[in-house]
């Protein structure tokens, strides 16, 4: 009886075990971050911060309290410091919608022809894998009246503003 | 054939050998096309101006029915008409969406091409609508829905 192929094959079947052992052993412990991955990551925490302004801006008040037009018709036209908003409404609402991220609101409009931005939440200073969404908003003197805010419209007056979220994690 | 069936001094080791070789550099062929293929899907996304061009029109859309309100009721405290009202309210809304976008370098202009508002006036209830051409360029993506029909009041 030749038993020289039957353990050449035991062999090879030892072979391929150990080879899949340690192809499984190291795809299952090790964490490969290539820049592929981190652009997905990217695209997913742009797209956090864009859901969580149009969520803001499109649910119904009985849902979340204050929309986004109407935390920004409330403002008081003054800027920020660190971690002394000026738009509280819109700061609380993102610290429910966006726990154990940090944030900056920043608003632009124009005014006389003028482009003006203006910090309205400050929470300090991004870091670079931080996201930026933006949406804007029209604001009328109705508006502004109903949420006692500061703008100054006339009735035949309108006001977009465009709210600038920048959210980082650290 | 008949000779590497007799020899069994290392052959067919050698020849099993080189079989794994390309399966491997295949396996490695296709692990790198989905590398890349991962790649481009997220710089796509990434770089696809989808939100702004969403902004855009949902805003236009949006605003253009508040304009309507807002005309309808200037039209009830002054002697100028619901459209001219409209072009004002219009002018004001176009010039400060081109400047927002502009400050991040990126076009829009929003065109009223025409509007019929004049069931409004008379309060019969046909369908008012809003036509606006709306173009958007970043540089690298050129949208453009011209034109945009907005139903403003039933």
């Amino acid at each position: 009886m030749d038993n020289k192929a039957q353990l050449q094959t035991l062999e090879g079947l030892g072979a391929a075990l150990l080879i899949t052992m340690t192809v499984v052993i190291i795809t299952q412990s090790a964490t490969v971050m290539t820049p592929q991955h981190e652009m997905m990551l990217d695209v997913q925490f742009e797209q956090m911060a864009y859901d969580a302004l149009t969520l803001l801006d499109v649910a119904p008040s009985y849902a979340i309290g204050p929309n986004l037009t109407e935390c920004v018709s409330a403002w008081d036209m003054k800027g920020a410091t660190m971690d002394n908003s000026t738009l509280p409404l819109l700061d609380n609402a993102l610290s429910l919608l966006l726990p154990g991220f940090l944030y900056n609101v920043d608003v632009s409009y124009v005014q006389n022809g003028t482009l003006i931005t203006k910090n309205t939440i400050l929470q300090g200073y991004p870091t670079e894998d931080a996201a930026v969404a933006r949406r804007t908003v029209m604001l009328t003197n109705s508006t502004v009246t109903a949420a006692k805010g500061k703008w100054s419209l006339a009735s035949d007056e309108l006001q977009m503003v465009e709210v600038k979220l920048t959210v980082w994690q650290v | 054939m008949a000779g590497l069936k007799d020899n069994n001094s290392g052959q067919l080791i050698i020849l099993s050998g080189f079989v794994l070789c390309f399966s491997l550099v295949a396996l490695i062929l296709l692990v790198n096309q989905t590398m890349i293929t991962g790649y481009h899907s997220s710089n796509a996304v990434l770089e696809f101006p989808k939100h702004q061009i969403r902004d855009i029109t949902s805003q236009t859309r949006e605003s253009c029915v508040y304009m309507t309100e807002l005309a309808l009721d200037l039209n009830q405290s002054s002697n100028l008409s619901i459209d001219h009202n409209y072009r004002l309210l219009f002018d004001q809304y176009e010039q400060q969406m081109a400047m927002l976008y502009a400050g991040h370098g990126e076009q829009v202009t929003l065109d009223l091409s025409a509007m019929n508002l004049t069931s409004m006036a008379t309060n019969t209830p046909n369908i008012n609508t809003i036509w606006v051409n709306i173009t958007y360029s970043n540089g690298m993506t050129y949208y453009s829905s011209e034109p945009e029909i907005i139903e403003v009041r039933p």
